[in-house]
């Protein structure tokens, strides 16, 4: 009595069945008028500790019901203070800040004063209770510490000159502030309470059911919260998420790139869509260390081998930009001039006979999920062409990410990587570099040149110095043939004509405090 | 009296040992399969030192057998320790939980009961007719049609076509109504497939009982047909009936998992399966411990039902303890 059910059957059928609501002229979606909203959240909460959060949910929740020094503009990468009333950077290495007076946080814990900053940004430079450093550590690893020189003044004392801690320190959610007093107060419990000071206060999680967000009475900054109440609603399958929009039930729900065709033909029913290119990046990693791989030859006939753009319509429907390099167009670092290289099997084949290499054997791995699976049959099919026979292995995400340890990625082949980013280049080339070899660095490749570079970026408040740098050392991975780059994503949201959304520019971080009815 | 006591005791000390084998067996085999908690979740950053300090956290760092014995021993006592991601209790978070996916399985047996038994008895009472035939066809339908098919074509009419009923959720908390509305569109996908079978099991058995010799008998004495089909041939008819409602209730616990995705609908299903995709042993543990503990419970009470219902196997079970 078991269905044989899997997500493959659901989506392929739901796709099918998706489109009679749009041919008939069915429901319109209603849900963003009044005071009260109700969006999609893709997955439930998991820790609200800005120094465990597990995905971009809980930053995007933290950073509505608390503030932090300075904050991103709406749907920019430009910032603005928050929190503080001015912060300036003085030199390389220091940071001035002033808090504005009387920002009290939710629930009685008092008013923000600098000891909350020093509290809530050192916890990432010290190791915790159980004596490992929290997993953010990295957005802060350029401080020093801070240095309380009031009530609402301080500075923050950098070991080095570091751009990025501006992105991915200050201004995004590991640079949430957080109540001292109120961290001490609710030990473990901070994982399930946000205690902050923004717009919104943290009402009620009822886990896998709702999370509601109400208007906080006592913010003291000009953009109050627009909404008397944000319910954010976990529902995990996109297609479920998208029947619910149309039907009114949420305002908002991010959706498969896919189903792009469907939400455009909604758009009279009062849905409108939002389309957000990526900031990500999906390749596919060649270990260079790795028996024929190690011949670059072999490397270069692979890349020529690999039809990118039919990988491009055949997984993702043709609905994604093409990755020519590591950093997305959004980003400092961007190398417009990237060779594109377009599938070119006789070129391919001629650089194996020039290596020497027949009847090579090759294992690609990837995630079990649908696009996956797909790029990996469509470049198995793409090898075959030129002789290469590939065996796919397509494993879940919990062993898939379990060779990031004990030197596992030492016996992989190809490997399929899709990873997140953040708005600093160095976060992204962080996991090339030689010291990675073993652990994130699945190619294998070492560069003393690279290295270089990503240490020398990551230090330099200079943007084109920093914009020169980057360039070179995609050059220098271009040059490796270690990567095949797929894609940068993009993201696709649904939303109510009657609610204004507003995302950054990289369509995961969700600036809620920021919806307005529009 | 006595001898119904002893077979009752004789079934829950059988169910208390399945629940232990199962526990252990589950206990093991999630171990062997590869990955860990801290790389799902935190990718790249993870460090070997935050590793182990969430399989510290876990107990995942003590001895396999270690691991088992302590598990068990703060199971029995309705301990299942902390869940390391939200620190919660992870109790709580079944507890939780656990609520919607019973009112889901419970009311999809209850709709495949309502519905399947009169449709499988109509058919028994008038074999061959084109009432027969049409419940035949249509219980063959029903068996094969896939529930996640029937899901969204159930959500595409009541919810968007005429937005009779919700999409997504179990409802809000408190609000009996609006949770009964949430619960409709998912039992009804999640029953299909038992009315069916139900529907073909109970005119099959009840077919076999009206060919019997004391019908054709008590026919014969000119008892009426109305009388002899529901005093004396459904009863017997019951006795497969019920002896599969266990099984029936263990399938659509499991099943609810499918209903709990497409319905957007927390639930024990969804629990565990993020659990393991998570590798959050603890959490694993702990549901399908529930899950096997409500499996072997309504066993055991389908089997105390069956030896009430029908005398053949109290004397079966007495001349085994014998």
């Amino acid at each position: 009595m078991t269905s044989d059910f899997s997500r493959r059957h659901f989506l392929l059928t739901s796709a099918a069945a998706g489109l009679v609501p749009f041919a008939l002229g069915l429901p319109a979606a209603r849900a963003a008028a009044g005071g009260t909203v109700t969006l999609r959240l893709g997955d439930d909460l998991s820790n609200l500790d800005p120094a465990y959060r597990v995905g971009t949910v809980e930053g995007n929740i933290l950073r509505a019901v608390c503030q932090q020094l300075a904050r991103f503009k709406p749907g920019s990468l430009d910032w603005e203070p928050d929190a503080a009333k001015t912060i300036t950077q003085n030199s390389d290495t220091e940071i001035e800040f002033e808090l504005n007076p009387g920002q009290m946080f939710h629930g009685g814990y008092g008013e923000m004063t600098a000891e909350d900053v020093k509290f809530s940004f050192e916890r990432f430079t010290k190791p915790d209770k159980t004596g490992a450093m929290v997993p953010y550590a990295d957005d802060f690893a350029a401080l020093d510490h801070v240095e309380v020189t009031g009530t609402y003044t301080g500075k923050l004392i950098l070991k080095n000159p570091a751009p990025a801690i501006w992105t991915i320190g200050i201004c995004d959610a590991s640079g949430t502030i957080l109540s001292k007093k109120a961290f001490e107060a609710l030990g473990d419990k901070v994982a399930t309470q946000a205690i902050g000071t923004g717009p919104y206060l943290f009402k009620e999680w009822k886990a896998r059911e709702h999370v509601i967000l109400a208007a906080n009475p006592d913010y003291k900054g000009a953009d109050t919260a627009p909404f008397a109440e944000l319910t954010l609603k976990p529902i995990v399958e996109n297609r479920t998420a998208l029947l619910a929009l149309m039907a009114g039930e949420v305002a908002l729900t991010e959706t498969d790139v896919t189903a792009e065709d469907e939400l455009a033909k909604a758009k009279a029913n009062g849905i409108e869509t939002l389309k957000i290119d990526g900031i990500d990046y999906t390749w596919i990693a060649i270990n260079v260390q790795k028996g024929p791989l190690a011949d670059l030859k072999v490397r270069q006939a692979i890349r020529l081998g690999i039809d990118v753009q039919s990988i491009l319509e055949g997984a993702y429907g043709g609905k994604v930009g093409r990755a020519n390099a590591l950093l997305a167009p959004a980003l400092l670092g961007y190398w417009a001039d990237a060779p594109v290289y377009n599938r070119d099997p006789a070129a391919a084949k001629a650089l194996l006979a020039e290596a020497g290499q027949t009847g090579i054997s090759l294992t690609f791995t990837c995630l079990n999920d649908a696009i996956s699976q797909a790029t990996a049959q469509i470049v198995q099919a793409n090898l075959a062409e030129i002789g290469i026979t590939l065996t796919i292995n397509a494993i879940d995400p919990g062993a898939y990410w379990a060779m990031g340890s004990g030197d596992a990625s030492k016996d992989l082949d190809l490997t399929l990587i899709p990873y997140t980013s953040k708005f600093d280049p160095g976060f992204q080339t962080q996991w090339f570099v030689s010291a990675q070899v073993g652990v994130w660095n699945w190619q294998r490749w070492k560069n003393a040149e690279f290295d270089t570079l990503h240490k020398e970026a990551g230090s330099t408040l200079d943007k084109a110095v920093r914009q020169e740098k980057y360039v070179r050392m995609q050059q220098l991975l271009d040059e490796s043939a270690s990567c095949v780059w797929i894609t940068h994503g993009a993201h696709l949201f649904g939303y109510a004509k009657t609610l204004k959304p507003v995302m950054l520019p990289d369509g995961t971080d969700w600036q809620l405090r920021d919806f307005a009815p529009a | 009296m006595s001898e119904a006591l002893g077979i009752i005791w004789r079934r829950v000390l059988t169910g208390a040992l399945t629940v232990v084998g199962a526990i252990t067996l589950l206990f093991l085999l999630i171990r062997f399969v590869p990955g860990d908690l801290a790389s799902i979740l935190y990718g790249p950053r993870v460090t070997d030192a935050l590793r182990a300090s969430l399989a510290e956290r876990m107990g995942t760092d003590q001895p396999l057998p270690v691991q088992l014995v302590l598990f068990l021993s703060h199971a029995v006592r309705g301990d299942f320790g902390i869940n390391v991601i939200s620190g919660r209790p992870i109790l709580d978070e079944i507890l939780g939980v656990l609520p919607n996916t019973l009112a889901l399985a419970f009311s999809a047996l209850g709709l495949s009961l309502l519905i399947g038994f009169p449709l499988g008895a109509l058919a028994a009472v008038r074999p061959g007719s084109l009432a027969d035939r049409i419940l035949g066809v249509l219980s063959v339908v029903l068996i094969t049609t896939p529930s996640f098919v029937v899901a969204i074509l159930l959500l595409l009419v009541f919810s968007l076509a005429l937005d009779w009923l919700p999409v997504a959720g179990a409802g809000t908390p408190g609000d009996p109504v609006d949770q009964l509305a949430h619960l409709i569109l998912p039992t009804t996908a999640l029953a299909v497939g038992w009315i069916g079978y139900l529907a073909r099991l109970v005119r099959a058995s009840l077919l076999e009982v009206l060919a019997e010799a004391h019908v054709r008998t008590l026919r014969a004495y000119g008892v009426p047909e109305w009388r002899v089909i529901l005093i004396y041939a459904l009863r017997p008819a019951l006795i497969p009936v019920v002896a599969i409602l266990g099984m029936a209730l263990g399938d659509l616990i499991g099943g609810a998992l499918f209903a709990e995705l497409i319905f957007g609908r927390p639930g024990l299903g969804t629990l565990a399966y993020n659990a393991v995709v998570s590798r959050n042993f603890a959490v694993v543990q702990a549901t399908t411990t529930v899950i096997v503990l409500v499996y072997v419970t309504a066993n055991i009470a389908v089997d105390i039902l069956s030896g009430l219902i029908d005398p053949r196997f109290r004397r079966t079970e007495g001349e085994a303890a014998r």
